[in-house]
């Protein structure tokens, strides 16, 4: 069911097949098709190789990943090297805070196989919202829920409060290749 | 001196010593292909412009590609509808405007051999007024032979640079037949040159680099979609007063304003100074003209507090005297018609400088907040 009244020749398949990708991301839950469809011609696609960086650890932030296709693992340095502290696959998303400010990422993300990887830029996203109160709130309202997630889990009984292991304890249950909470930032 | 020292010292020495050649460094390196690049504009600017144009077209029209593509209609299709019903609409539009435009032409070019006799006239009569009302000016005004003479002079010195008026005008020909068809191939396949460039940038470098390409995509977009609602918004607005005050040729000017204010600063004046001279000419008075100012700096004045606001907004964070600098440059180098293009290239040029600024600061270690951006932390949450 393509949601659209087209006839058929008229219909793009790739772009109907991100837009039931998008409907599974809990961050843009609660969009309408034609508001997900809005959102969706701002988004790049980016295929990559096995092994290659998507961001390095220290980089400033500047985009929301969205997993497309594949999967891809966030590892994190410390004093024993470098660890893998989550894998995420098809529907997942990750470096969602640099929709909010642009401070360096706390995790280096790559691609575990040949992977293909939805991109929207902050500024694409701030163009699209300014225009769009409805989705605003609505995405908006999604980003506070996983951030009071990862706020409660820091504070619960027995959390480690040192700041520098935080992101990696935040990741670390997020061992999934369904649609997920976002990572890395 | 020990056997080993020869040896050290050879070390020590660098590679051009041994006999090969250092590599330059990397800021000679991009100061001699900028250079190289900037002389290849120059030598092909003709083309560069069109192309430039093509892109700006397509920047306008965009949008509803767009939103064409986020119903899941076909990229190409969409693209080809839109054509197809620009066409039409331009049609439609040219059997309604373009007789009327068409006499607007005929009269003004059938009037053209006695131009110098009118303009003479004019100033006869506009003189005549102001000595009327103030007579002391008189003494200030030149001799009638003199004056004579002086505009025949200046008359003869624009005509005999007809020729190359020609030649502009097969330029423009050129552009109005390829400036769409550039632009339509542009549209469609801008996702694949994307895509294209996007796969040569190193992995890791991608979330940065097209950062820096999507700000200069949304200030570039806004800007010249605004500048084109605001070019239409204007264009209509001096026809209805001009042709409100009995102004000759008020579609024909109305279209000059209209297109003249997508040039910062010079536009409007050469847009206003056109036709206040028409109802100089026309009127032979003072009073016209002061009407005509008056509407053009309405306009002008409506255009900057309210207009512009709806159209182009905020999407440009440029200090006037450098866009004025920039506009003089880029007109002087590259014509009239690249004035336009004046602000989009400095965007682009402050957005790559920002970048480099930022990637130095994050290099230095200041990850915080930017610098007079705090934010407060509380320092608790409950």
């Amino acid at each position: 069911m393509s949601g659209f009244h087209w006839p058929a020749w008229t219909i793009d398949a790739e772009q109907l097949r991100r837009l039931g990708l998008l409907e599974k991301v809990p961050l843009f839950a609660g969009l309408s098709r034609r508001q997900l469809g809005k959102l969706l011609v701002k988004l790049f696609e980016k295929e990559y190789e096995a092994g290659e960086t998507i961001f390095p650890e220290g980089e400033p932030g500047k985009a929301l990943f969205i997993v497309l296709d594949g999967s891809v693992s966030i590892c994190r340095a410390s004093l024993g090297g470098e660890h893998r502290i989550a894998t995420l696959g098809a529907g997942a998303y990750f470096g969602e805070l640099a929709l909010i400010d642009d401070h360096p990422r706390h995790a280096t993300v790559r691609a575990e196989e040949p992977s293909a990887l939805l991109i929207l830029y902050k500024s694409h996203f701030d163009d699209l919202i300014e225009g769009h109160s409805t989705i605003a709130i609505r995405v908006m309202g999604n980003l506070l829920k996983t951030l009071a997630g990862y706020v409660r889990m820091a504070q619960a009984p027995g959390a480690d409060h040192n700041p520098s292991t935080m992101p990696t304890r935040i990741a670390a249950p997020e061992q999934s290749r369904t649609p997920a909470e976002g990572t890395g930032r | 001196m020990t056997p080993d020292e020869p040896t050290e010292n050879l070390k020590a020495a660098g590679p051009s010593d041994r006999g090969g050649l250092m590599p330059p460094p990397p800021s000679i390196i991009w100061a001699v292909g900028i250079a190289v690049t900037g002389m290849i504009i120059y030598i092909a600017r003709g083309l560069v412009l069109i192309l430039l144009l093509s892109m700006g077209l397509a920047y306008v029209i965009n949008p509803l590609v767009k939103r064409a593509e986020s119903v899941a209609i076909k990229r190409g299709l969409a693209v080809t509808g839109l054509y197809l019903g620009i066409v039409a609409s331009l049609l439609v539009t040219a059997y309604f405007v373009v007789p009327r435009l068409r006499a607007e032409i005929s009269t003004l070019s059938g009037s053209y051999p006695a131009l110098t006799q009118r303009l003479d006239e004019t100033i006869d009569a506009v003189q005549e007024e102001i000595v009327t009302k103030y007579p002391s000016v008189g003494r200030l005004f030149p001799a009638r032979e003199a004056r004579y003479d002086r505009l025949n002079a200046f008359i003869k010195e624009q005509t005999a640079n007809l020729p190359s008026l020609v030649s502009h005008l097969a330029t423009i020909v050129i552009a109005v037949v390829f400036i769409p068809l550039f632009s339509f191939f542009i549209l469609r396949d801008s996702p694949k040159i994307i895509a294209f460039l996007m796969d040569r940038l190193p992995p890791a470098e991608i979330e940065t680099s097209v950062a820096v390409w999507c700000e200069i995509d949304r200030v570039i977009g806004r800007y010249l979609r605004g500048l084109a609602l605001d070019g239409l918004v204007i264009g209509v607005a001096a026809s209805l007063g001009l042709w409100m005050l009995g102004v000759n040729y008020p579609l024909l000017l109305g279209a000059f304003s209209g297109l003249a204010n997508v040039v910062p600063y010079v536009g409007p004046i050469l847009g206003g100074g056109l036709a206040m001279l028409t109802a100089l000419m026309q009127f032979k008075a003072l009073t016209p003209l002061g009407n005509v100012l008056i509407l053009y700096v309405v306009i002008k004045l409506l255009d900057d507090v309210v207009i512009q606001g709806q159209t182009i907004g905020k999407s440009v964070h440029l200090h006037p005297m450098l866009l004025l600098a920039s506009v003089t440059t880029i007109g002087h180098a590259f014509g009239l018609i690249a004035m336009i293009l004046a602000v989009p290239a400095v965007t682009v040029l402050q957005e790559i400088a920002k970048l480099a600024l930022e990637r130095r600061r994050f290099r230095a270690g200041v990850t915080g907040p930017h610098p007079g951006k705090s934010f407060h932390i509380q320092p608790y949450v409950c």
